[in-house]
């Protein structure tokens, strides 16, 4: 999870290293924590520091975690080369080390050879069978190759036996949507906000699967979670009010004609566009007229 | 933190007078053998006194307070993690090979 100071620390320490300002350790480990991919910047000053004895030898052993780190990053980036030679340096320091397997299975995988990077993963399944990561690494290996269908299958195999990995349902969720599966990746928000309910991100992207089925009752669901979205986060969320907008509108559309008694909280609609309006008058002053139009264009269809 | 932790030493110390000087007043009542009504004015300041600069120091020196507002910038999760361990390599930045020509040398 990135929180709005770590993502400010962040940029700062990246215009300071981009900048040769130094510090390209703190950003690494940063990165790390974090766990975002900036596989480009890794390699770069990765490298550097790998590079240079003094650097490298400062860091203890640590190293070894920058080593792995850059190795990854080069996979990330195509360098086939700098992660072939980080990989062996590892191999020659960790000779029988699962872990260096693992990241010798993803070489292959990064050369595209399929069937031996799943014969690699096999072989370290057989040493310990419960080796989360390698169970990970077979989906993402049935993803590359485009074969969702199997990917989907090792991932619900996988968590049949870790149940409260939470990132793994993102992952299935994620697959689900990008399958046009909505029903399914639902089930699997629903998942996530049960694991980790002050998560906004969560409620957001469950009410825009919610919003993507349609139908009344999912729209008043989609627009009762894009509340509980926006007061996770203070209404800093565009996002979720641009979702209330498009709730309300959607609703109003599906029960013209119908008796309105049971219109909930009228005033939500002018309450996230008056919100909306003035972050965009803080933030980006010259795009007021499209948002302007845009709201209104949904008013005239409600 | 040194300062506040001189001050709660110091409100601790008021707060132990303070003991003491009742169990020395009990005792002097016990000689003059009248009825224990309430504390004499002087301990009653010391334990106010005392109260006061112990909260102060507790509250300063552990640390700073940490915001539990859900939207406060230091609790908003703007983005989750990349999932790295799902992390695929046949990606489109394979079509656009990086013109850094970077070398591991040993």
């Amino acid at each position: 999870m990135v929180t709005k100071t770590e993502e400010t620390q962040l940029n700062r320490l990246e215009g300071q290293v981009e900048n040769g300002g130094g510090g390209a350790w703190d950003y690494l480990c940063f990165v790390r924590k974090l766990k975002v991919r900036r596989s480009d910047k890794v390699l770069k000053y990765g490298l550097s520091i790998l590079n240079d004895p003094k650097k490298r030898s400062s860091l203890g052993p640590e190293e070894w975690t920058l080593y792995e780190q850059v190795a990854i990053a080069a996979m990330d980036c195509q360098c086939l080369d700098v992660a072939k030679d980080c990989i062996n340096v590892l191999q020659k320091r960790f000779p029988e080390s699962k872990r260096v397997g693992r990241l010798e299975g993803m070489l292959l995988e990064a050369k595209g050879s399929w069937t031996e990077a799943e014969k690699a993963y096999l072989s370290l399944l057989e040493d310990n069978p419960l080796d989360q990561v390698i169970h990970k690494r077979r989906v993402a290996l049935a993803k590359a190759q485009g074969n969702m269908s199997e990917a989907i299958e090792f991932i619900n195999k996988y968590l049949e036996i870790f149940m409260a990995d939470s990132d793994t349902w993102r992952e299935l969720a994620e697959i689900y949507v990008s399958l046009q599966m909505y029903k399914q990746a639902a089930f699997c928000y629903e998942e996530l906000i049960l694991a980790q309910p002050t998560v906004p991100l969560y409620h957001l992207a469950y009410a825009d699967v919610l919003y993507t089925l349609g139908g009344l009752e999912n729209l008043q669901a989609a627009k009762k979670y894009y509340s509980s979205a926006i007061e996770l986060t203070g209404g800093k969320n565009t996002r979720a009010l641009f979702g209330i907008c498009l709730c309300t509108s959607a609703i109003a559309q599906l029960t013209k004609g119908r008796n309105k008694e049971e219109k909930d909280s009228p005033d939500l609609q002018s309450l996230a566009t008056a919100a909306l309006e003035k972050d965009y008058k803080q933030r980006a002053s010259d795009k007021v007229s499209v948002l302007g139009s845009a709201l209104k264009s949904l008013k005239v269809s409600s | 933190m040194g300062l506040g932790f001189a001050i709660g030493a110091f409100g601790v110390l008021i707060l132990a007078h303070a003991a003491y000087s009742t169990i020395q007043y009990r005792g002097l009542l016990k000689i003059m053998e009248e009825e224990f009504s309430g504390p004499p004015m002087n301990v009653v300041v010391e334990l106010l006194v005392g109260l006061v600069l112990c909260m102060w120091a507790a509250l300063t020196v552990p640390g700073k307070f940490l915001s539990i507002h859900p939207h406060s910038d230091e609790n908003r999760i703007v983005s989750l993690p990349a999932n790295m361990d799902f992390m695929v390599f046949n990606h489109r930045g394979k079509v656009f090979p990086s013109a850094m020509d970077l070398k591991l040398k040993h």
